[in-house]
Parts: structure tokens; C-alpha cells; sequence
């Protein structure tokens, strides 16, 4: 009983991080309508800032997400105008395989550049947990998921109330109308790619702390992330939320019942046989 | 003489709407029957039943004695009843020929949809412009295509939802006429016009729909005088002498 | 005016064309003569063979049905797998156990069909990228059987066309020149015939395509194991000519699914030669950039990768052969 209890715990911990991760896929497919294969790569893109500078400045990882942010919004930003904007009407074949193509760049620029070697941080908190009764709560866990939290409760905000939010749900919602009515839908793509990806880089940074980074980091991620927000509804940001925590939990339960290489095996399964039955996600009707 | 078609208490409803509420009628081999009504009426959603792309949330329908409901599409199409599409939807990027062919494979291989096919578009008017993408026909040309695709699955019946909406005056009598041979060589036909005059003369009987249901059934002549229908839909186009609802 | 409509059109070749497909299928029977059978320029040409086969049969799915799928590697690694486990346990010959992953492939392809018949563009490519992913899972879990992440090798014989096993690579090049023909040949009976008939329909309307008698779940399955059938088979000789694989490489993405993608897309989908255009482009290209920097720049021939198929979705997503065809018709005009 106990262990699934733990279980439960941990997988809530960590799906709050697959939540804030996936929401940014969900961001940018829901207000451009782009599914980006190598989206996954911008989480490592992130660890990478935030090992950097915790490797080169001291800063902590967690503070290290700001920075990642911020880099990778600006990155994704001029990725967006090169590479993503002209493809945006075109077919479907097209949009797949550019974002795969710059999943490759990624990845493997990220090999070419700092090579195959494993990073981790260190950090006081690294090793401490709270007990509370017989479970176990893993500090740099609990800070992450804190830190996704926050982060979450700052995008629902910022897409409810701001100005820019408001506009890109616009834009999501209708492109023509949002247009008429003075909205520079084209700077709102934009905005949403470069934060959907830095939201991603921001998730990175915040489990450095009890994760390593490598080139290849991002492979985990891919159908990970696409399981989350299949499950909570493609384009949904608030359905990302629920999917993080829904795969989280699978997941955590599944090591407790197969041995740990299958545990993948069962995503992938739980992922073929939403998309199967309810492509239109678990939840249905809440937009971003 | 029995029925070639005959539905029975056919509803559809989509979540809260019911498009289409408690349809019944039969349809006699050779008849050509009218079916009008508002926009929004519930005429190409019972097309979309009576085909099979939309499923019936309940009722029967009956093809030569067979029950179809809920069958697919191409199900339908191969016991003999097929539709042409309101906003025309050929397949743009093939040609005239390919289009018709590709209706011709239902009992054919490719040779002899192709020797099928060759010989509608002759008798449609199309044969000239065979090799040309359908993407880049003329209006009347697009009607004329979407008819000989689906005769190419040789129908027993054929409906056709709007096919002279965007023609000419002129155009539209041509195309009339070829209805009319059409329904000269024993097709039964559907057909849901906005054109009055186009109805009134082309039809045996017409069926009038309203909020999805039916709400007058009779000969031009008494549909055109029924108190129901003037009130619901003639009342503002046919009465006012205009032929384009 | 009825024959002229009838006339058979795109079935026939044009005799220009006739020539010119044989011309090239002579040089290719004869080019291995001219090379050392055991050198790398006919082991890249083999490869170059294969992975056009490998596109082609990609083609059936994502060019005709217009599917794209993202999960071919499970489809050609269950076919390398098969064979050689059959070969390994049981010495049966590869070219039964290649009829054994082809069939296998195929009930893969089936079951999978029911959750995807439906789903189309994206959803239809992550579901497809999440088969090879569960291929490649199940793969490096199951080491009883496969072996597990370490890989598998195939057990040596001495030279035998039963046992699908030769020191030199001549014999693999004619295999796979073969393999290639036959697929590609079946990709263009799939294209004028019925079949691609109805794909192009669904392609462009699945709607219209239904009503007009077309089953679509049944045109796109039939595409599909067709495709996925012809994957295996070429998974096997995959395995026969490399003799070791692994379920990282042979269940890839990269390696394999996008790879076959790649050269369709390359070289134009959907057309009889594009494949073949592309993978003469992708692998030798391939081939050079690692051997130029082998070991120097890990990553360097991936990114290179990655990088030629964005330019090719900006600057030409119509494909090689589309390019070819516009250079060609400027060239003809500016001579004129």
C-alpha cells in the first residue's frame, strides 16, 4: 500500500515537470497549428544553458531556468522566422519533416558542439528529502514541481489576462478576425513559438538537478511530451496540466509492476490507444 | 409499382439539434422527387443519411427491399445509390477522365471504368475537355463532372444536392435537359434545389422540410398551394415571383 | 472521339522513356563488373540499392495514400529479427525466414491499422512513430529471444544463394538491384492500377471517394501491408548483407523511418522514380560525409542530415526530380 502511495507521490512530482514541459508543444500547436517534432530538443537546449551556467557563473539550476528562458525564447524566436513561418500553410508532409529535420540539427549540433559526455549539477538540496509518515519526499523533486507550479499559474495568467495573451488566444482561436481587428497575428506566432520552447527549456532547467544532460536527452522526451498533451487535448494548455500528472502517475505505477525497461512500453501504449479512441484528448472543449 | 426506396422514421440528431426528425417516405423507380426547404432546413444532412456518411440516430432505410441504414458510404454506393456534392468535390488535382473513372472501379477494372467512363463523358458534353485537371474547370463544367463521376458507379438512384447552384440561367436549362435524358434512360432521381423553376418543372413530386421535418409532400402544383409550405418557404421566394431563393 | 478518351495514357510508357530505363538497368547490371567485388565503392552502391528500395516501398504509403508514416523501421526490423532468429535457432534459410517477417510484418500492419485507419497527417505520424518505438522497446527488453540492446548477429555459413550468404558483396549489389526492381515495380502497378486510382481519391477527398463506391479503410490497409510487407522483406536483406544489427539502429527514427521518408521526399513522393533519384543523392552523400570525418565529428553527418532535409522542404518540397524536370525545360528552351 505504501509503495503505491509513494508512487503516487512521486509521479505526481514529476508529472507537474511533464506538465510545464508539454505545455509549450501544446502552445504552439494550438495558436499555429504546428506540431513540432523537435520540440523535445529544446528541453535539452535548456539543460545545456542552465548547466553552463551553473558550470561557468554558480548559478543554481533553478535560478539557471530564468536564463534558459529567456535564451531559448529568443532562439526559438528566430526559428520561428526562418525556418517555421514558411511552412506554415504548406502541407502537412512539409511542417513533419522540417521540424524533424531541425530535431536532427539540434541533437546532433548539440553533440557536435559539446560532445557526447554526461553533465550533471551539484547542488546542496541534491540529496535531501522530507519525510512525511513513511513517505519520502524528494527535495530537488518537490523543487521542481514548485518551480513548474509557479511557472504554470504564471502562463495560465499571463494568457488570461495580459494584453499579448489575450491576443494570442485570439489568434488561436481565429486568424482572420484576429487580424481585422488589429492584431499582428504573424508577431503573435512568434511569441507563442518562442515561448512554448522556452517554457520547455525552463522544465529542462529545473530537473537538472536530479538529472544529467547529454546531446541525445531529448529522444526521451519526444513521445513522452506527445502522450501528455494527446492526453489533454492537443492545443490545450490546461489539458497539459492534467496529461503531466496523468503520465507521471502511469508511469510511476508501471514501475512498480513491469520491470523498468518496459516501462516506456507503456506509454506508448496508453499513447497509441488515446489517439486510437479519443484523438481529440481526454478533456475536451477547454482551449488555451 | 413498389418502391425502389422507402424510409421510415429517420431522425438524426447532433448533440442538443435534431437535424433531421422522423422522416418517412417512399421513392417509386423512375420518380423524380423535389426536396426543399429554408436553409438549414435538414436537406443535405438527410443526403448525408440516406448515403450513409452521417449515421442514422434512428429509423430505416430501405433499398430495393435491403436495409442500408448505417451502412458506409461505398457500402451504399454498391447497392446503387450515390450523391453528388453541394460545394462540388472532385478531386481536383486528377483529371476530368480520372475523376470519372475512379467511380467506374466500383464494378469495373481499370480498362473497362476507363471504356465506361469515355463513353458518359461523351454523353455529358464533357469528352473535349477529358484530359483537363478538374481544378481548372469552368462552374457548369464542375456540375456536368460531379453527375458523370457518379453515374460512373451506375446508380440505381442518384441525388443531387444543389449541382445547378452557381449556373446561369442558360446554363441551367442545358443541365435540365440533361436530367431529363437522364431520367429518360429509368434513373431515379432526388434532387434539392434552391432554383423553383428548376424544381417545379423537373420533378414528379416534391417533399418540403422544415426544422428537419416533413411538413408537405405532393405534385408541384399542390406543394406550390399548400398553406405549410407558402408560409415556410414559397411564401417569401415563389410567391414573390423570383427563381433564386 | 470515344477510343481517343479511351486510349490507355499514363499505363503505357513512352518509347523515350523505355530506352531510357534500360539503358540505365545495363549499366547497373554491368557497373559491379568494373569494381573489386569486395571494395567499399560497391558496398556503398548496394547500400544506395537497398535504402531506394527501402523508399519505395515508403512510397506505396506515404506517397500514394498520402500516410505518413514515421514507424517503417518496425516494420523492417521485424523483418531483419525474424530471419535471423529463424536462421540462428533453427538454421532455416533467410529466404524463408524473410517470407516469416513478411508475414509477420503484415499482422503488425493489420493491428495497426484499426487505431490509425481514421487518423490522419500528424496524428497518423505519431502514432506510426510511437509503433517503431514500441518495436524497438520490445526489442532491447525481450533478450531471451533477440538478444536484447547488445544486438544480434547472423550466424556465418560459407557461400551459399540458400543460405543468403556471400564473403563479397557482388551478390548482395544483384539481390538488392532486384529488390529494387521489384518493388518498384510494384510500386507502379499499385499506381496505374485500381488501387491508386482510389488512393489518389482519398487523397484529395476521402469523402467524395466513399460515396463514390471507394472503401477507404480497405484501400488504405491494402496500401499499408503492402508497404510494411515489402519493408520486412527488405529488412532480411538488410540483415544478410551486414551481418549484425542492433534494436537501436535497425527500430531507429533517425536510421531508418525518416531515412526512408527522406528519400522519397527527396527525390519527389509519389513518383515511380523519386526514391531511386534520392537515395543515389542521400546515401553516397551520407557515405562521404562520414568517411571524410569518421570519428572526428560524431554527429556531423546526422546534422548534415537534418540540415538537407529542411533546405529541401524551403527550397524545393516538390522534390529532385521536380527540380530536374525545370532545369531540364530551361535548358531546352534556351536552346531553341
Amino acid at each position: 500500500m505504501l509503495q503505491w502511495l509513494q508512487a503516487l507521490v512521486d509521479g505526481v512530482l514529476v508529472g507537474g515537470v511533464y506538465a510545464i514541459v508539454s505545455s509549450g508543444l501544446s502552445l504552439v500547436f494550438g495558436i499555429m497549428g504546428v506540431v513540432n517534432f523537435a520540440h523535445a530538443e529544446f528541453l535539452m537546449v535548456g539543460m545545456f544553458v542552465a548547466w553552463f551556467a551553473w558550470a561557468y557563473l554558480g548559478i543554481d539550476p533553478l535560478l539557471g531556468s530564468l536564463i534558459a528562458l529567456v535564451v531559448v525564447f529568443l532562439f526559438g524566436a528566430g526559428i520561428q522566422r526562418t525556418l517555421i513561418r514558411p511552412i506554415l500553410k504548406a502541407p502537412q508532409v512539409a511542417q513533419i519533416f522540417l521540424t524533424v529535420g531541425l530535431l536532427f540539427c539540434l541533437e546532433n549540433g548539440a553533440l557536435l558542439l559539446f560532445g557526447a559526455n554526461y553533465r550533471s549539477v551539484s547542488t546542496p538540496y541534491q540529496t535531501e528529502s522530507l519525510r512525511l509518515g513513511g513517505i519520502i519526499v524528494s527535495l530537488p523533486y518537490l523543487l521542481a514541481f514548485l518551480m513548474s507550479g509557479l511557472s504554470g499559474g504564471l502562463l495560465w495568467a499571463f494568457l488570461r489576462f495580459s494584453r499579448t495573451g489575450r491576443a494570442m488566444r485570439a489568434t488561436a482561436l481565429d486568424p482572420m478576425a484576429a487580424k481585422l481587428v488589429g492584431i499582428d497575428t504573424d508577431r503573435m506566432h512568434q511569441i507563442a513559438f518562442g515561448l512554448g520552447v522556452g517554457l520547455t527549456a525552463f522544465g529542462g532547467a529545473v530537473i537538472l538537478p536530479y538529472l544529467t544532460v547529454y546531446p541525445a536527452v531529448g529522444a526521451q522526451y519526444v513521445v513522452l511530451m506527445f502522450t501528455v498533451v494527446v492526453l489533454g487535448g492537443l492545443g490545450s494548455v490546461a489539458g497539459a496540466a492534467v496529461g503531466g500528472i496523468a503520465v507521471g502517475v502511469i508511469q510511476a505505477f508501471s514501475a512498480l509492476v513491469f520491470p523498468v525497461q518496459l516501462q516506456n512500453l507503456v506509454l506508448f501504449l496508453v499513447f497509441i490507444a488515446v489517439l486510437a479512441l479519443r484523438p481529440q484528448g481526454l478533456l475536451k472543449g477547454a482551449s488555451a | 409499382m413498389s418502391a425502389i426506396l422507402s424510409v421510415r422514421n429517420l431522425t438524426r440528431r447532433f448533440g442538443g439539434l435534431t437535424a433531421v426528425n422522423n422522416v418517412s417516405f417512399d421513392l417509386s423507380r423512375g420518380e423524380v422527387l423535389g426536396l426543399i426547404g429554408p436553409n438549414g432546413a435538414g436537406k443535405t444532412t438527410l443526403f448525408n443519411l440516406l448515403v450513409g456518411i452521417h449515421k442514422p440516430t434512428a429509423g430505416s432505410i430501405r433499398l430495393d427491399g435491403r436495409e442500408i441504414a448505417g451502412l458506409a458510404p461505398n457500402r451504399v454506393a454498391r447497392a446503387g445509390m450515390t450523391k453528388t456534392f453541394q460545394n462540388v468535390a472532385l478531386f481536383q488535382e486528377s483529371t476530368v477522365l480520372d475523376n470519372v473513372l475512379t467511380g467506374g472501379l466500383l464494378h469495373e477494372d481499370v480498362a473497362g471504368a476507363r471504356a465506361r467512363a469515355a463513353a458518359i463523358l461523351d454523353r455529358v458534353g464533357l469528352a473535349g475537355i477529358a484530359h483537363k485537371l478538374a481544378g481548372d474547370l469552368s462552374f457548369p463544367e464542375r456540375a456536368r463532372v460531379e453527375v458523370a463521376r457518379a453515374l460512373c458507379t451506375r446508380p440505381a438512384i442518384l441525388l443531387l444536392d444543389e449541382v445547378m447552384a452557381a449556373l446561369t440561367p442558360v446554363e441551367m436549362e442545358a443541365f435540365l435537359a440533361l436530367v431529363r435524358t437522364l431520367r429518360a434512360d429509368g434513373l431515379t432521381l432526388i434532387v434539392v434545389e434552391h432554383h423553383m423553376h428548376a424544381i417545379m418543372t423537373l420533378c414528379d413530386r416534391i417533399l418540403v422540410l422544415n426544422f428537419g421535418g416533413l411538413i408537405a409532400e405532393g405534385t408541384p402544383r399542390e406543394v406550390a398551394h399548400h398553406p405549410a409550405v407558402i408560409e415556410a418557404y414559397l411564401g417569401k421566394a415563389y410567391a414573390e415571383g423570383g427563381a433564386d431563393a | 472521339m470515344t477510343e481517343a478518351v479511351a486510349s490507355p495514357r499514363a499505363a503505357a510508357l513512352r518509347p523515350g522513356r523505355a530506352v531510357l530505363i534500360a539503358a540505365v538497368l545495363a549499366v547497373a547490371l554491368a557497373v559491379p563488373l568494373g569494381l573489386d567485388p569486395q571494395g567499399y565503392p560497391i558496398r556503398v552502391l548496394t547500400l544506395t540499392l537497398l535504402f531506394a528500395a527501402m523508399g519505395q516501398a515508403w512510397n506505396i504509403v506515404g506517397g500514394l495514400a498520402n500516410q505518413i508514416s514515421l514507424g517503417h523501421a518496425g516494420f523492417f526490423g521485424i523483418g531483419a529479427y525474424a530471419s535471423t532468429i529463424l536462421l540462428r535457432d533453427f538454421g532455416l534459410s533467410p529466404w524463408l525466414g524473410m517470407l516469416a517477417g513478411m508475414a509477420l510484418a503484415a499482422l503488425a500492419a493489420a493491428a495497426l491499422a484499426v487505431p490509425t485507419f481514421r487518423l490522419k497527417g500528424h496524428y497518423f505520424a505519431l502514432v506510426t512513430l510511437a509503433f517503431g518505438e514500441v518495436m524497438r522497446v520490445i526489442a532491447n527488453s525481450w533478450s531471451s529471444v533477440t538478444g536484447g540492446p547488445v544486438g544480434l548477429s547472423v550466424p556465418f555459413a560459407p557461400d551459399s544463394l540458400w543460405m543468403f550468404q556471400f564473403g563479397a558483396a557482388r551478390p548482395y549489389y544483384y539481390i538488392c538491384l532486384g529488390a529494387l526492381v521489384a518493388v518498384t515495380l510494384v510500386f507502379w502497378r499499385i499506381k496505374a492500377g485500381a488501387l491508386g486510382y482510389r488512393l489518389r481519391a482519398i487523397k484529395e477527398n476521402a469523402d467524395a471517394a466513399e460515396v463514390i463506391g471507394v472503401d477507404t479503410f480497405r484501400a488504405k490497409l491494402q496500401a499499408g501491408l503492402i508497404s510494411a510487407t515489402l519493408t520486412a522483406g527488405l529488412g532480411t536483406v538488410y540483415a544478410q548483407f551486414s551481418y549484425f544489427f542492433d534494436p537501436d539502429t535497425i527500430f531507429g527514427v533517425a536510421t531508418i523511418s525518416v531515412r526512408m521518408a527522406l528519400i522519397a521526399i527527396v527525390g519527389g513522393v509519389g513518383l515511380t522514380f523519386g526514391p531511386i533519384v534520392g537515395a543515389f543523392f542521400i546515401i553516397p552523400v551520407e557515405e562521404f560525409a562520414n568517411a571524410a570525418l569518421a570519428g572526428r565529428a560524431a554527429g556531423l553527418s546526422a546534422f548534415v542530415y537534418g540540415a538537407v532535409l529542411i533546405a529541401v522542404i524551403l527550397l524545393k518540397p516538390e522534390g529532385l526530380l521536380a527540380l530536374f524536370a525545370a532545369l531540364g525545360k530551361r535548358w531546352r528552351e534556351r536552346r531553341r
